[in-house]
């Protein structure tokens, strides 16, 4: 009704109707939405672009439009076929990517400009150079200013959604293109959570839900719980590498059979594959390429891909506590892939229960982040619920060894702070590296470096006694800053994480999933990290009782440790954790007489006055310790 | 505890108030290095069990405390309010999860520093995570395993609490305590992988 309204651009109307000029924005890969609550209290979707709600991402400069102009929407996606290069399309692909990123050229046409700070910087008609952020803002700008010729009010606050998974760079990206194109930012929220806030309030129900959000290249998984006026999110997931394009080519699979592959082919094949899975979502049976295509067919062609979903919602469900949905009182699909009637059955077995879809998929998003722009500033909202998000990747700073101290985990609800105390390794050291990473995996490599920094003006101190406490605080944004203080001076250093460029959703993805395949591997690295600092430890141990108490030894048992010794040493230079093991257990038997007689020894002296009790236990291996103990017991049972 | 009063009207608020309890203003949260009172922070009194309507105060303060009900107040209101939300969140992540909150238990009763293990138990853990290593590799269910080591947890987190609620020996509460963080790495161990496959 109120869209009706609203419909004819008049003034007086429009200002009556909405309170605060603030609006959600669902700053999309492929198409990008404008929506506001209204004096109905409900949000609706603003048709700015050629009639449509949805815009095109699509920024084209120059060239089409006479030199120095900028044209935006479907008229740009029209000129991007004629000027590929002067055209940018998808340009969320580039947020907070590193020009240095080989996939950024793989990814399209565009001419890049070297650039001094890393970042991308496309080159477009007329020299002109611009980067991702300027491009995306050329897109929050049409929107603002059709909105506001739509509303006939000024539009200065929004709230941006962006992708669950977007890092620390992507949104710090997306909020400075907000900035650029004249919008405060209120709020970045995820996608998910805005789907998710536009049905519960519409629903106006309790529980738990899950939101399947399956787009044309990513998909998310977000489980929610609504409760008392609070929506808690509770877990996030996804897989950035799986969508409805990879549907549109397994079908074009079965539609070239076995015709000979021209690139020409293989694009009709495409755009065919896609009309029949568009078809198909209305009728049982179609036609494509002069071939029959029924639902089954199709359904058969992408099941294996649709069941890729499933192992990121089990992890999901699992992590939110409802494991196999048990307890899950909806599910919400989001994305234009989730009307392909194969991915709504595998939904319903997934989770056991029919899913929700009622409200448009395109926009849902923007509808749900004008929810959010109204609760964040109108003078009574019309709904009062709060959201409280969580952090998509487990925080965390490089150890001794090269691997991760996590110190905030994956799912932590916002804003948090955590706290660690590390100390200095060697005497006298004045600085302390900090070092921050983004991600699953235990080894700093394989995780995402969001910055590096030097604590220094530590007071000289022996080894061990200087106290650096690191503090990470991530913000209502997700945003994250980090001090580091020396306690004993009170020396410190802040930063607010801000990387010259940043992950992708595919790259975030790769290293999730990477996390689960190579869990393996991890442990394999570590072990060889521990098994290489208890070699070290034992040499040590070893060494230390021949000094003072190598007078037990006949020369020859001497040489035998010492051979042994040393083959501990080699094996601990190889990354065969299994062979520094089982060279750590051999010099454990061949000094297993000898521990044995410095432990008589030990007794000896005990029964003079001291205490076997002063032995270090620490020192010895495990296979002496349970002597120890043994020998320990036999004492006291004699006794 | 040094009394404080708001920033705003003047009147008195404690430690533990995040808001002024007279005029209703959000209060700095109290300054870092003061021992937190995990339990106060949400209104309660220490306990071993989850205190009771938890997850309730939690929503009512979030509601009361969060950044977003103060995106149109002033700077420092709004920084009073990050401040307060995240200790907010901190004491109820620590409430919610029976070891931290025992943990944190102890901490409040003067119990200090990481335990030390005793041989005995890290020798134990060891063959445990031998047999977790050996099942992988040979394809077994890892099932039984795992049930041996939830019921060795659950066993000793009742030990901990019979310590902790009959004024029993607190450091040895600690050790049983710190022998949670080996079962957990475990049971994630075991979970990660069926969960995936």
């Amino acid at each position: 009704m109120a869209l009706f309204q609203i419909s004819e651009p008049g003034e007086s109307h429009a200002k009556e109707a909405c309170t605060t000029g603030a609006v959600g924005i669902d700053l999309g890969t492929t198409n990008s939405l404008i929506a506001i609550v209204l004096g109905d209290g409900k949000p609706h979707a603003l048709a700015i672009d050629e009639g449509s709600t949805l815009l095109p991402s699509a920024v084209h400069y120059g060239s089409g439009g006479g030199p120095g102009s900028v044209v935006v929407g479907g008229a740009a996606r029209r000129l991007a076929a004629e000027f590929p290069r002067d055209t940018v399309v998808s340009v969320k692909r580039f947020m907070g990517r590193s020009s240095a990123d080989p996939e950024t050229r793989r990814l399209s046409p565009y001419r890049f400009a070297e650039g001094e700070s890393g970042v991308v910087r496309f080159v477009v008609d007329g020299g002109r150079v611009v980067n991702p952020v300027e491009v995306s803002a050329e897109i929050l700008r049409a929107l603002r200013t059709r909105a506001e010729e739509r509303l006939g009010i000024k539009v200065h606050q929004a709230v941006i959604t962006v992708p669950a998974y977007f890092d620390d760079a992507q949104r710090q990206a997306t909020k400075e293109a907000g900035r650029l194109a004249g919008l405060e930012v209120l709020r970045l929220l995820n996608e998910p959570t805005a789907a998710a806030l536009a049905y519960g309030l519409d629903k106006r129900s309790e529980g738990k839900f899950a939101v399947y959000d399956l787009g044309g290249g990513t998909f998310d998984i977000s489980i929610l719980q609504l409760q008392a006026g609070v929506f808690e999110v509770k877990a996030v997931g996804g897989d950035s590498a799986l969508g409805g394009d990879d549907f549109d080519r397994a079908l074009a699979e079965i539609l070239l059979g076995n015709q000979p592959r021209t690139p020409h082919k293989i694009r009709e094949a495409i755009d065919a594959a896609k009309q029949a899975k568009e078809d198909l979502t209305r009728v049982e049976v179609t036609e494509a390429m002069g071939k029959r295509v029924t639902q089954s067919q199709l359904e058969s062609a992408i099941r294996p891909l649709i069941e890729k979903t499933g192992g990121p919602s089990r992890r999901a469900l699992r992590d939110a506590g409802v494991p196999e949905g048990k307890g899950l009182d909806g599910v919400i699909l989001v994305g234009g892939s989730t009307r392909v009637p194969a991915v709504r059955r595998y939904v319903r077995e997934l989770f056991g229960m029919e899913p929700l879809a009622d409200i448009d998929p395109d926009e849902v998003v923007a509808l749900g982040a004008a929810v959010q722009a109204d609760l964040l500033t109108a003078e009574s909202p019309q709904h009062d619920v709060l959201l409280l998000d969580v952090t998509p990747l487990s925080l965390g700073l490089e150890t001794m060894g090269g691997l991760v101290e996590k110190l905030i985990l994956r799912n932590t609800t916002i804003p948090v702070r955590a706290t660690q105390e590390f100390t200095t390794f060697a005497d006298g050291q004045s600085g302390m590296d900090i070092h921050v990473l983004q991600g699953e995996r235990e080894l700093v490599p394989d995780n995402r470096s969001l910055a590096k920094f030097t604590l220094s003006g530590i007071p000289p101190l022996p080894a061990g006694l200087a106290r650096v406490a690191v503090t990470f605080q991530v913000d209502a944004d997700g945003i994250l800053s980090v001090t580091a203080r020396e306690q004993l001076t009170g020396v410190s250093q802040t930063i607010t994480v801000k990387p010259s460029h940043g992950l992708t959703d595919e790259e975030i993805e790769r290293m999730l999933l990477a996390s689960i395949e190579h869990a393996e591997q991890d442990v394999q690295a570590r072990l060889l990290i521990d098994n290489r600092v208890e070699a070290q430890r034992i040499l040590k141990a070893t060494e230390k009782q021949l000094e003072s108490n190598g007078d037990l030894l006949a020369p020859e048992e001497r040489r035998q440790i010492e051979a042994q010794m040393a083959a501990v040493q080699k094996a601990a230079l190889g990354t065969d954790h299994n062979a520094i093991h089982s060279e750590v257990e051999k010099l454990d038997q061949v000094s297993a007489d000898f521990a044995k007689r410095v432990m008589d020894r030990g007794i000896e002296r005990a029964l003079k006055g001291h205490s076997v009790g002063e032995f270090d236990q620490g020192e010895l291996s495990p296979h002496a310790q349970k002597a120890y103990s043994a020998l320990r017991d036999a004492e006291e049972t004699t006794d | 505890m040094s009394a404080r009063t708001c920033w705003s009207c003047g009147g008195a608020v404690a430690a533990s108030d995040a808001l002024c309890p007279a005029c209703g203003k959000v209060q700095p949260a109290p300054a870092a290095g003061t021992q937190p009172d995990r339990f106060a922070t949400l209104g309660f009194e220490p306990s071993f069990d989850e205190p009771a309507g938890l997850d309730e105060t939690f929503r009512a303060l979030s509601r009361k405390l969060h950044p977003d009900r103060f995106a149109r107040a002033t700077p420092q209101e709004r920084r009073y309010s990050l401040e307060q939300t995240t200790r907010l969140n901190e004491a109820y992540k620590t409430l919610k999860d029976p070891v931290r909150r025992a943990e944190h238990l102890l901490s409040l009763r003067g119990v200090q520093g990481d335990p030390k293990m005793s041989p005995e138990f890290l020798e134990q853990t060891m063959e445990d995570r031998e047999k977790l290593l050996e099942a992988k590799m040979s394809g077994e269910p890892l099932d039984a395993l795992a049930a041996g080591v939830r019921e060795k947890r659950d066993r000793t987190l009742l030990d901990v609490r019979r310590l902790v609620e009959n004024g029993g020996d607190l450091s040895r509460a600690a050790e049983l305590l710190a022998r949670m963080r080996y079962y957990a790495r475990y049971l994630d161990e075991v979970e990660g992988r069926s969960v995936e496959l």
